[in-house]
Protein backbone atom coordinates (compact mmCIF):
# COMPACT_ATOMS: atom_id res chain seq x y z
CA UNK A 1 0.00 0.00 0.00
CA UNK A 2 1.45 3.36 -1.05
CA UNK A 3 0.21 6.82 -0.19
CA UNK A 4 1.51 10.32 -0.83
CA UNK A 5 3.05 12.49 1.93
CA UNK A 6 0.01 14.80 1.81
CA UNK A 7 -2.31 11.81 2.38
CA UNK A 8 -0.12 10.71 5.29
CA UNK A 9 -0.30 14.21 6.72
CA UNK A 10 -4.11 14.24 6.43
CA UNK A 11 -4.35 10.83 8.12
CA UNK A 12 -2.12 11.94 11.00
CA UNK A 13 -4.16 15.12 11.41
CA UNK A 14 -7.38 13.03 11.53
CA UNK A 15 -5.84 10.79 14.21
CA UNK A 16 -4.77 13.79 16.28
CA UNK A 17 -8.21 15.41 15.97
CA UNK A 18 -10.00 12.24 17.09
CA UNK A 19 -7.59 11.69 19.98
CA UNK A 20 -8.20 15.22 21.28
CA UNK A 21 -11.94 14.99 20.69
CA UNK A 22 -12.13 11.70 22.63
CA UNK A 23 -10.04 13.00 25.54
CA UNK A 24 -12.10 16.18 25.81
CA UNK A 25 -15.35 14.29 25.50
CA UNK A 26 -14.43 11.84 28.27
CA UNK A 27 -12.89 14.48 30.50
CA UNK A 28 -15.78 16.89 30.18
CA UNK A 29 -18.38 14.09 30.22
CA UNK A 30 -19.52 14.55 33.79
CA UNK A 31 -17.54 17.71 34.66
CA UNK A 32 -20.06 20.02 33.02
CA UNK A 33 -22.99 18.31 34.74
CA UNK A 34 -21.52 18.64 38.23
CA UNK A 35 -20.44 22.23 37.48
CA UNK A 36 -23.91 23.35 36.35
CA UNK A 37 -25.67 21.59 39.24
CA UNK A 38 -23.19 22.82 41.88
CA UNK A 39 -23.42 26.32 40.39
CA UNK A 40 -27.22 26.26 40.69
CA UNK A 41 -27.01 25.03 44.32
CA UNK A 42 -24.54 27.82 45.16
CA UNK A 43 -26.65 30.42 43.37
CA UNK A 44 -29.74 29.53 45.42
CA UNK A 45 -27.94 28.71 48.70
CA UNK A 46 -25.60 31.68 48.93
CA UNK A 47 -28.20 34.20 47.73
CA UNK A 48 -30.56 32.89 50.42
CA UNK A 49 -27.75 33.09 53.02
CA UNK A 50 -27.24 36.79 52.19
CA UNK A 51 -30.88 37.77 52.65
CA UNK A 52 -32.63 35.21 54.88
CA UNK A 53 -32.22 34.09 58.49
CA UNK A 54 -30.92 30.95 60.18
CA UNK A 55 -33.46 28.10 60.21
CA UNK A 56 -34.70 28.81 56.68
CA UNK A 57 -31.16 29.07 55.29
CA UNK A 58 -30.27 25.63 56.68
CA UNK A 59 -33.35 24.07 55.06
CA UNK A 60 -32.62 25.71 51.72
CA UNK A 61 -29.02 24.40 51.78
CA UNK A 62 -30.12 20.90 52.84
CA UNK A 63 -32.87 20.63 50.20
CA UNK A 64 -30.81 22.08 47.31
CA UNK A 65 -27.75 19.98 48.24
CA UNK A 66 -29.74 16.74 48.48
CA UNK A 67 -31.63 17.39 45.22
CA UNK A 68 -28.40 18.53 43.50
CA UNK A 69 -26.42 15.48 44.69
CA UNK A 70 -29.17 13.08 43.61
CA UNK A 71 -29.43 14.73 40.19
CA UNK A 72 -25.62 14.81 39.71
CA UNK A 73 -25.35 11.13 40.71
CA UNK A 74 -28.15 10.13 38.31
CA UNK A 75 -26.68 12.13 35.42
CA UNK A 76 -23.14 10.93 36.27
CA UNK A 77 -24.26 7.28 36.11
CA UNK A 78 -25.94 7.89 32.74
CA UNK A 79 -22.82 9.56 31.33
CA UNK A 80 -20.57 6.92 32.91
CA UNK A 81 -22.26 4.22 30.83
CA UNK A 82 -20.73 5.70 27.68
CA UNK A 83 -17.28 4.47 28.62
CA UNK A 84 -16.83 1.42 30.81
CA UNK A 85 -13.58 1.71 32.70
CA UNK A 86 -11.92 -1.66 33.28
CA UNK A 87 -10.30 -0.45 36.50
CA UNK A 88 -13.40 1.38 37.82
CA UNK A 89 -13.43 -0.43 41.19
CA UNK A 90 -9.81 0.57 41.88
CA UNK A 91 -10.53 4.13 40.73
CA UNK A 92 -13.67 4.30 42.88
CA UNK A 93 -11.71 3.17 45.91
CA UNK A 94 -9.04 5.80 45.25
CA UNK A 95 -11.67 8.54 44.94
CA UNK A 96 -13.31 7.42 48.19
CA UNK A 97 -10.01 7.33 50.11
CA UNK A 98 -8.96 10.69 48.67
CA UNK A 99 -12.17 12.50 49.71
CA UNK A 100 -12.29 10.79 53.12
CA UNK A 101 -8.72 11.92 53.85
CA UNK A 102 -9.39 15.41 52.52
CA UNK A 103 -12.43 15.78 54.80
CA UNK A 104 -10.28 14.71 57.78
CA UNK A 105 -7.57 17.21 56.83
CA UNK A 106 -10.22 19.91 56.27
CA UNK A 107 -11.65 19.28 59.74
CA UNK A 108 -8.14 19.51 61.21
CA UNK A 109 -7.36 22.73 59.32
CA UNK A 110 -10.65 24.35 60.42
CA UNK A 111 -10.03 23.25 64.04
CA UNK A 112 -6.52 24.76 64.00
CA UNK A 113 -7.45 27.95 62.09
CA UNK A 114 -10.48 28.37 64.34
CA UNK A 115 -12.43 30.68 61.99
CA UNK A 116 -14.46 33.30 63.80
CA UNK A 117 -17.35 33.80 61.39
CA UNK A 118 -19.39 32.02 58.75
CA UNK A 119 -17.60 33.73 55.87
CA UNK A 120 -14.21 32.36 56.92
CA UNK A 121 -15.59 28.83 57.31
CA UNK A 122 -17.34 29.15 53.93
CA UNK A 123 -14.19 30.33 52.16
CA UNK A 124 -12.04 27.60 53.79
CA UNK A 125 -14.53 24.93 52.71
CA UNK A 126 -14.67 26.35 49.16
CA UNK A 127 -10.86 26.44 48.87
CA UNK A 128 -10.48 22.91 50.25
CA UNK A 129 -13.22 21.63 47.91
CA UNK A 130 -11.43 23.23 44.95
CA UNK A 131 -8.12 21.65 46.06
CA UNK A 132 -9.97 18.33 46.24
CA UNK A 133 -11.44 18.72 42.75
CA UNK A 134 -8.03 19.62 41.37
CA UNK A 135 -6.30 16.73 43.13
CA UNK A 136 -8.91 14.24 41.99
CA UNK A 137 -8.63 15.52 38.43
CA UNK A 138 -4.87 15.03 38.47
CA UNK A 139 -5.26 11.62 40.13
CA UNK A 140 -7.59 10.44 37.37
CA UNK A 141 -5.73 12.25 34.57
CA UNK A 142 -8.78 14.37 33.76
CA UNK A 143 -7.93 17.50 31.82
CA UNK A 144 -11.10 19.33 32.94
CA UNK A 145 -9.71 20.51 36.27
CA UNK A 146 -8.74 24.04 35.27
CA UNK A 147 -12.18 25.41 36.25
CA UNK A 148 -11.26 25.20 39.94
CA UNK A 149 -8.83 28.12 39.54
CA UNK A 150 -11.33 30.81 38.36
CA UNK A 151 -13.90 29.64 40.94
CA UNK A 152 -11.32 29.86 43.79
CA UNK A 153 -10.19 33.26 42.46
CA UNK A 154 -13.78 34.58 42.45
CA UNK A 155 -14.24 33.36 46.05
CA UNK A 156 -11.01 35.05 47.24
CA UNK A 157 -11.77 38.35 45.49
CA UNK A 158 -15.27 38.41 47.04
CA UNK A 159 -13.95 37.57 50.51
CA UNK A 160 -11.36 40.35 50.53
CA UNK A 161 -13.02 43.06 48.43
CA UNK A 162 -16.73 42.68 49.20
CA UNK A 163 -16.99 41.13 52.70
CA UNK A 164 -20.44 42.61 53.37
CA UNK A 165 -21.84 41.08 50.19
CA UNK A 166 -19.72 37.92 50.26
CA UNK A 167 -22.62 35.43 50.17
CA UNK A 168 -24.42 37.26 47.36
CA UNK A 169 -21.08 37.53 45.56
CA UNK A 170 -20.57 33.76 45.89
CA UNK A 171 -24.12 33.09 44.77
CA UNK A 172 -24.08 35.28 41.69
CA UNK A 173 -20.41 35.20 40.68
CA UNK A 174 -19.29 31.87 42.22
CA UNK A 175 -22.42 29.94 41.23
CA UNK A 176 -22.78 31.92 38.00
CA UNK A 177 -19.13 31.26 37.03
CA UNK A 178 -19.67 27.52 37.57
CA UNK A 179 -22.83 27.49 35.44
CA UNK A 180 -21.14 29.47 32.64
CA UNK A 181 -18.02 27.26 32.76
CA UNK A 182 -20.23 24.16 32.70
CA UNK A 183 -22.10 25.44 29.65
CA UNK A 184 -18.79 26.40 28.02
CA UNK A 185 -17.35 22.90 28.57
CA UNK A 186 -20.55 21.32 27.25
CA UNK A 187 -20.95 23.37 24.09
CA UNK A 188 -17.64 24.98 23.19
CA UNK A 189 -14.72 23.09 24.67
CA UNK B 1 10.28 -0.71 8.99
CA UNK B 2 6.65 -0.07 10.00
CA UNK B 3 4.03 -0.83 7.36
CA UNK B 4 0.76 0.83 6.46
CA UNK B 5 -2.36 -1.16 7.28
CA UNK B 6 -5.04 -1.14 4.58
CA UNK B 7 -7.87 -2.07 6.93
CA UNK B 8 -7.06 0.70 9.40
CA UNK B 9 -6.25 3.36 6.79
CA UNK B 10 -9.89 3.71 5.64
CA UNK B 11 -10.97 7.15 7.06
CA UNK B 12 -13.85 6.01 9.29
CA UNK B 13 -11.91 3.00 10.60
CA UNK B 14 -8.89 5.21 11.22
CA UNK B 15 -11.07 7.50 13.38
CA UNK B 16 -12.63 4.52 15.17
CA UNK B 17 -9.21 3.11 16.04
CA UNK B 18 -7.93 6.57 17.07
CA UNK B 19 -10.81 6.81 19.54
CA UNK B 20 -10.42 3.29 20.91
CA UNK B 21 -6.65 3.42 21.43
CA UNK B 22 -7.07 6.74 23.30
CA UNK B 23 -8.89 4.77 26.02
CA UNK B 24 -6.94 2.77 28.59
CA UNK B 25 -6.32 -0.91 27.83
CA UNK B 26 -9.56 -2.96 28.26
CA UNK B 27 -11.78 0.13 28.64
CA UNK B 28 -14.91 -0.08 26.49
CA UNK B 29 -16.91 2.57 24.68
CA UNK B 30 -20.65 2.51 24.06
CA UNK B 31 -21.79 2.10 20.42
CA UNK B 32 -24.11 5.14 20.55
CA UNK B 33 -21.45 7.33 22.13
CA UNK B 34 -18.97 6.24 19.44
CA UNK B 35 -21.53 6.89 16.68
CA UNK B 36 -22.18 10.43 17.98
CA UNK B 37 -18.48 11.14 18.48
CA UNK B 38 -17.65 10.08 14.91
CA UNK B 39 -20.82 11.61 13.45
CA UNK B 40 -21.69 8.54 11.36
CA UNK B 41 -24.86 6.47 10.90
CA UNK B 42 -25.62 3.25 12.80
CA UNK B 43 -25.28 1.17 9.64
CA UNK B 44 -22.02 2.76 8.58
CA UNK B 45 -20.45 2.34 12.01
CA UNK B 46 -21.73 -1.24 12.31
CA UNK B 47 -20.18 -2.19 8.95
CA UNK B 48 -16.78 -0.73 9.85
CA UNK B 49 -16.83 -2.31 13.30
CA UNK B 50 -17.51 -5.72 11.74
CA UNK B 51 -14.51 -5.30 9.45
CA UNK B 52 -12.26 -4.36 12.36
CA UNK B 53 -13.64 -7.20 14.49
CA UNK B 54 -13.02 -9.74 11.72
CA UNK B 55 -9.43 -8.53 11.54
CA UNK B 56 -9.09 -9.05 15.31
CA UNK B 57 -8.40 -5.39 16.01
CA UNK B 58 -11.42 -4.77 18.21
CA UNK B 59 -13.80 -6.76 20.40
CA UNK B 60 -17.55 -6.12 20.41
CA UNK B 61 -19.33 -6.93 23.65
CA UNK B 62 -23.14 -7.10 23.53
CA UNK B 63 -24.72 -6.88 26.96
CA UNK B 64 -27.79 -5.70 28.86
CA UNK B 65 -27.85 -2.64 31.13
CA UNK B 66 -31.10 -2.28 33.07
CA UNK B 67 -32.77 -4.74 30.67
CA UNK B 68 -31.80 -2.63 27.64
CA UNK B 69 -29.37 -4.03 25.04
CA UNK B 70 -26.07 -2.20 24.82
CA UNK B 71 -23.02 -2.73 22.66
CA UNK B 72 -19.55 -1.91 23.92
CA UNK B 73 -16.44 -1.77 21.78
CA UNK B 74 -12.77 -1.91 22.75
CA UNK B 75 -9.43 -2.21 20.98
CA UNK B 76 -7.56 -5.50 21.32
CA UNK B 77 -3.84 -5.67 22.09
CA UNK B 78 -3.28 -6.63 18.44
CA UNK B 79 -5.41 -3.66 17.32
CA UNK B 80 -3.35 -1.30 19.44
CA UNK B 81 -0.11 -2.75 18.07
CA UNK B 82 -1.08 -2.48 14.38
CA UNK B 83 -2.49 1.01 14.93
CA UNK B 84 0.81 2.19 16.45
CA UNK B 85 2.64 0.57 13.54
CA UNK B 86 0.34 2.35 11.08
CA UNK B 87 1.00 5.70 12.78
CA UNK B 88 4.75 5.04 12.67
CA UNK B 89 4.48 4.27 8.95
CA UNK B 90 2.57 7.50 8.32
CA UNK B 91 5.22 9.46 10.22
CA UNK B 92 8.04 7.85 8.29
CA UNK B 93 6.36 8.83 4.99
CA UNK B 94 6.22 12.42 6.20
CA UNK B 95 9.86 12.38 7.32
CA UNK B 96 11.05 11.03 3.97
CA UNK B 97 9.23 13.83 2.12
Amino acid sequence: MNISPSEAEEALAAIQTMTQKTRHSIASGSAHISLIITGAVWLIGFTATQFLTAPLIVWIWVVTSVVGSALATYMGIRVGRRVRIASSSVTGKRIGIFWALLILFAAAIIAVAHPTDGKQITLLIILLAMIGQMGMGLLLSFSATWWTVPVAAVALVGYFLAPDWFYLWMGLLGGGTMIILGLYIRFRW
Amino acid sequence: MAELNEIIHQPVRLRIMSTLVTLEQNDEVDFIYLRDLLDVTDGNLGAHLRKLEEAGYITVNKTFVERKPRTYVSATAEGRRVFQEHVAALESILKSK
